[in-house]
């Protein structure tokens, strides 16, 4: 726990925006862009590195962001998933995974989507493997999985054909 | 934790050079990239020193490397030992040398295994971390065994994986001086990126962009829910904020079973922005115990949502804090300060039995309900029997679903006393549980929901939560206040699903292997409190017989408290133990009689419907058969046996194992009545409301409670089916709320119903509305009502003449004629407010509470599960070889939502029986604090399912469907099967429903006793 107040300034940007605050040095990546910067997509489900909920792009990279603070991403930047769409039309990845019915409560899918567009941005044409072996990190408790790796690959597939 | 790599690259020099090199310590450790000296201790084993760090932040680490296995020129085996931050690790590396041209193929493999503090820090970000620390090990090596090394990696030959890593380390990721860094530059953040991390971020970030930038079409998405929720706009409980929310975090008891001797909340109340504590002497004094379900003695039970005087189970809560933030309320918890003196605890329902340790003295024992089953004339098909199977004691072990949302609420309680709750509750009911609790009149509560993380079922179990929010929220001036369990407050106390243990069952059987009778002993565990139990000990007889025609069973049921978490309902809740147990039955039978598992089961299985079972329970429709023959060319049943035969020869275990399940749906509250004969809950019924509001769009409201059924979908469906206009016209408002008066009392999502009775309801409605836009349509059309149709014209949808297009007023204008509009209507017509609800009341009969006899479900939807298995017995892990499903549940409204409810239920059922268990040590600690040890079924441990759907529609349904979602749970079954197919020779019977490695082991190590006898006259 912390006997002071101390807090930082730290500046990172999120879907192109940037955004200054003062943060306590304790306060996680998650609860900065769901608390401070006020997006809600990004969500957390085990707090512990485990279920991928809080999945982001940071700099490039997918990371989960409940075990990452937010001190640490300073002068970074961020992508969730409402940096998905482009001018209010979804990105190929969120029409595969509705598509694909590769989602059902919804409560895994921000993690889900931006953990396969990191895969897609490293392998444009994953096989069922490599997309098991990326996306192992992220649990979904309703879909059983299936209709998710047929998303992928029908995101995989449009993209390259778009 | 473990991590597994795994890859293969060429070099130029010969194999057996690059033998002499990968073989020895000396020579191989320098060329790890972030070699810093070493020191070999024996001829093997080298002493490292590596330099070690993430940004600036860099030091240096030792570690041990050993060769332990090298086999000239084919093979060398590393072993890597060392400490890293506040973690050990250790790692086998494997290299396999393959000729190659003139070069060699290097084949390789790492394992690394990470214990300690540095999961909880880094876990999921470990694995990314050591991806590229192997890949920059990798492209060091490749440099280092061509006979040309260079400074810069080579470029790598083929594109591929390989080649983009090394690309990615070619693009500057070389190791930086070491700069020591000081505390403070920690604290200001890395910010600071050096030159090659700005490019490698620079690359990694172009990819992204590029994916990102891509063209996008727009298209119809076939969910109406999907829309938000693809986007990151969907609204779980804690994306609520209201103004001046506070939050609440419990203190929770250490101990399994403690007297609660002194409670110092001072501290905690000093600490600068917190608002107010509770503790169980308050909550005492204002609020009433929650209702007990159970009769007397059992309903003497007193369950508050705070523990008063002894903490019975761990992480029961006793004191609950509420601040201005989630931070500063986790930093007062700790600072409560609570005296216990633990007492002896009892974790197994045998014991509990005894009642040697009591949790609710004032019970005089720890039942919370015993009672007998019988139906035919048990005794005299006993004596009939030819066979008759004995087994000891079979055991459904306790797991929950844990849906990946945990358990929450925003609860305000205002000045004026009115209740407002913003929460992830599934059922109407828990208004039902806190009224009284808090002595509030239901008119006073409203209860919202909107997006849900997953529940299945679990959800119901949130309401002593959400009765100590209000609580809260009323000390804290009215303020609302927010709690949200944390996952490891789930793991150890948000609503396990309960387990089950089955004592003394006998099977009598005919001489043609057809069961007669079963008698049996049936125990359930449900954890410290009754919540929504003892429910679970007659919801099981909604499928008492299972899908097989013995007429004669006798179940002494009961069900026990211990000092374990309160169990809550969880996928197919009751009946999924109880199902297990009669597949268990059925298998065991024909193993002992050598009868194969698919030539019993159609002997056995129930062949015409409706079907009345002996406890008055009306099967409706389903052809078992054809379902057996369908799921086994679906597997391909016949090669898998042969297989199967020659794999044996090979001294492999492969088993096959077929699960049939009952998902009964639509319950009939009057099956509560047998548990307690004065609870008033009769029937059941679900209401639904439609309107064209003001501008003339259909708006439909539910009483369910979705979390990702997708109930909006197949709500706007049946509308638009019944309006002749399509879906994209039809409103369906998101989650539940009491404010918009859709619901009775039994309103809910749960026992598979929604396509049943949400349906019915929202069909009812919408024929309602119908009707009456039909009449002001003729009316103002001056047509007869018999001659218009509905549609969509150039103003949109409409009621038009037929025949005559022209002759048409569209919604918006009906909408205003009833409306804004009304002295233009007749009289006569100024009934028809286009504002209608209807309530579908499913047709039951009360039941006879003294016999148990009635129809206790509606419909019976049914899965026939085929699962084939490899067992290792070395290590006792299990490989799912081939998975298939058949899955009916009558007439099927939306395939895409059925077949995904059937892959989550199967994922489920797959996690439970191979992976997840929440197990207690004899003193009661949960052993499954975090999801790192219950490991919930990832994508990569689940196997590909095959599908296929049958229908055969319900007689008592409008529409021919049955509820579905819980059914396919069977794996449990399957696999448990498969097990004991695969064991049996061995003289194994599989008396658990969890078959993890750990758990089988100890299983296949210590077996002992032989748990089935088999009596033949
Ligand atoms: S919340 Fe971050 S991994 Fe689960
Ligand atoms: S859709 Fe519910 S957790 Fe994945």
């Amino acid at each position: 726990m912390s006997d002071s107040t101390e807090t930082l300034s730290i500046e990172i940007t999120v879907n192109g925006k940037v955004y200054q605050r003062d943060v306590e040095p304790r306060l996680l990546l998650v609860e900065f862009i769901r608390e401070n910067v006020g997006l809600t997509g990004t969500h957390v489900g085990c707090d512990t590195s485990y279920c991928g909920a809080c999945t982001i792009i940071l700099n490039g990279e997918a990371i989960k962001s409940c075990t990452y603070l937010a001190v640490q991403a300073d002068g970074g930047e961020v992508i969730t998933v409402e940096g998905l769409e482009k001018e209010g039309q979804l990105h190929p990845l969120q029409q595969a995974f509705s598509e694909c019915h590769g989602l059902q409560c919804g409560y895994c899918t921000p993690g889900m989507l931006m953990s396969s567009l990191a895969l897609l941005a490293e392998n444009p044409d994953p096989s069922v493997k490599d997309i098991r072996k990326r996306l192992a990190g992220n649990v979904c408790r309703c879909t059983g999985y299936q209709n998710i790796i047929k998303s992928v690959q029908s995101a995989a597939k449009q993209l390259q054909e778009g | 934790m473990e991590m597994k790599f795994d890859g293969e690259f060429e070099v130029d020099l010969p194999r057996e050079k690059v033998f002499v090199i990968l073989s020895d310590p000396e020579k191989f450790a320098p060329l790890i990239p972030t070699f810093h000296s070493l020191e070999m201790k024996d001829e093997r084993t080298a002493m490292l020193r590596v330099k070690v760090g993430i940004g600036k932040i860099r030091g240096t680490a030792s570690t041990e490397l050993t060769l332990t296995e090298a086999e000239a020129p084919y093979r060398a085996v590393y072993i890597g030992k060392g400490k890293v931050m506040q973690g050990v690790y250790e790692s086998i590396s494997s290299f396999e040398l393959e000729e190659s041209g003139q070069g060699t193929l290097v084949k390789w493999q790492a394992e690394t295994n990470l214990v300690g503090k540095i999961l909880s820090l880094a876990g999921g970000g470990m694995r990314g971390y050591a991806e590229k620390e192997i890949s920059k090990l990798i492209s060091s090596l490749q440099n280092g065994l061509s006979s040309n090394p260079q400074t810069v990696t080579a470029k790598p030959k083929a594109d591929g994986w390989l080649a983009r890593i090394l690309r990615k380390s070619d693009s500057g990721e070389t190791e930086t001086a070491e700069t020591p860094v000081s505390e403070s530059k920690i604290a200001e953040g890395l910010a600071g990126f050096n030159d090659e991390q700005l490019d490698r971020r620079k690359e990694a970030q172009g990819k992204i962009d590029n994916v990102l930038s891509t063209a996008r079409a727009e298209k119809r998405l076939p969910r109406k829910e999907d829309n938000r929720l693809i986007r990151g706009q969907g609204l779980f409980v804690d994306d609520f904020h209201p103004a001046g929310m506070l939050h609440m975090v419990l203190v929770r008891s250490p101990y399994a079973h403690a007297k609660i001797l002194n409670i110092d909340v001072s501290a905690a109340e000093a600490l600068p922005g917190v608002v107010c504590t509770l503790t169980g002497a308050e909550v005492k004094a204002q609020t009433n115990p929650f209702t007990q379900l159970g009769p007397e003695p059992s309903a003497l039970i007193q369950d508050y949502c705070l523990a008063i005087d002894k903490a019975l189970y761990q992480g029961d809560p006793v004191v609950a804090v509420v601040a201005e933030s989630v931070q500063i309320a986790t930093d007062a918890a700790q600072l409560v300060d609570v005296e216990y003196e633990t007492l002896p605890v009892v974790v197994d329902c045998k014991e509990s039995m005894q009642a040697d340790v009591m949790l609710h003295e004032q019970v005089g024992s720890n039942y919370t309900w015993q009672g007998e089953f019988e139906f035919g004339e048990v005794d005299k098909a006993f004596e009939d029997a030819k066979h008759v199977v004995k087994i000891d004691h079979l055991k459904f072990h306790r797991y929950g679903s844990t849906a990946l949302e945990p358990n929450a609420v925003v609860a305000t309680w205002n000045q004026m006393g009115e209740l407002d709750y913003f929460s992830n509750t599934i059922m109407a009911v828990p208004i039902a549980m806190i009224g009284p609790a808090l002595s509030v009149s239901s008119d006073k509560i409203r209860l919202r929901t909107h997006d849900i993380g997953g529940a299945f079922g679990n959800k119901i179990g949130n309401y002593p939560h959400m009765t100590l929010a209000a609580l809260a929220s009323k000390k804290a001036g009215g303020a609302p206040v927010k709690w949200l369990e944390t996952r490891s407050e789930h793991m150890q106390a948000g609503g396990h699903g309960s387990e089950r243990n089955f004592f003394d069952t006998e099977v009598a059987l005919d001489a043609d292997g057809v069961i007669t009778a079963i008698r049996s002993t049936h125990v359930d565990d449900c954890g410290a409190y009754p919540r929504y139990e003892p429910l679970a000990c007659v919801i099981w007889a909604q499928v008492m017989p299972a899908t097989y025609k013995l007429r004669n069973m006798k179940i002494d049921m009961r069900q026990v408290v211990t000092n374990k978490g309160p169990c809550a309902p969880n996928r197919g809740y009751s009946r999924l133990p109880h199902l297990w147990f009669m597949e268990r039955c059925i298998d065991i039978c024909g193993h002992e009689l050598g009868i194969p598992a698919d030539e019993i089961r159609l002997r056995n299985y129930i062949q015409e419907f409706p079907y009345t079972t002996p406890n008055g329970c009306v099967y409706d429709s389903g052809d078992l058969p054809m379902m057996l023959k369908k799921a086994k060319a679906l597997v391909g049943w016949d090669e898998w046996k042969k297989k199967q035969e020659e794999a044996r020869k090979e001294g492999r275990y492969i088993g096959i194992g077929i699960g049939t399940t009952l998902d009964s749906g639509t319950n009939n509250f009057g099956q509560s009545q047998i548990i307690n004969p004065f609870l008033p809950f009769t029937g059941q019924s679900q209401a639904s409301t439609a309107k064209l509001d003001l501008d003339g769009t259909v708006s439909i409201a539910v009483g369910s409670f979705p979390q990702g059924q997708g109930h909006e979908t197949t709500s706007a469906q049946v509308a638009a089916e019944v309006l002749g206009i399509d879906t994209d016209f039809i409103n369906v408002k998101t989650g539940f709320d009491t404010a918009r008066n859709s619901h009775t009392g039994t309103g809910g999502t749960y026992a598979s119903q929604f396509a049943v009775t949400g349906l019915s309801a929202v069909h009812g409605a919408a024929v309602k509305l119908r009707d009456e836009m039909k009449k002001l349509a003729a009316f103002s059309l001056e047509a007869n009502e018999d001659d218009l149709e509905f549609g969509v014209g150039e103003m949109g949808p409409e009621v038009r003449v037929k025949g005559s297009p022209d002759k048409n007023i569209n919604f918006w204008a009906l909408s205003n004629l009833a409306n804004y509009n009304t002295a233009s209507v007749p009289e006569e017509l100024r009934d028809l407010h286009l504002n209608v609800r209807h309530v579908y009341v499913a047709p039951f009969q009360t039941v006879d509470k003294e016999k148990k006899y009635g129809n206790l479900t509606l419909t019976y939807a049914m899965q026939l599960h085929i699962a084939v298995i490899e067992l290792n017995r070395e290590t006792a892990q299990t490989k799912i070889l081939d998975y298939g499903i058949i899955d009916d549940c009558g007439t099927v409204i939306n395939h895409m939502i059925v077949e995904g409810q059937s892959h989550g239920g199967a994922g489920h059922g797959i996690a439970a029986s191979l992976l997840e268990t929440m197990p207690h040590d004899k003193d009661g600690n949960v052993i499954c604090g975090s999801f790192t040890d219950y490991a919930p079924i990832t994508i990569n441990n689940m196997p590909d399912l095959k599908y296929e759907n049958m229908e055969s529609p319900s007689p008592f349904s409008y529409n021919g469907a049955k509820g579905m979602g819980e059914g396919g749970g069977a794996p449990l079954l399957s696999i448990s099967a498969a097990m004991q197919d695969a064991l049996y020779g061995d003289g194994i019977i599989i008396q658990n429903s969890h078959h993890s490695p750990m758990f089988l082991y100890e299983v296949l190590k210590n077996y002992e006793g032989n748990p089935v006898s088999l009596e033949s006259r």
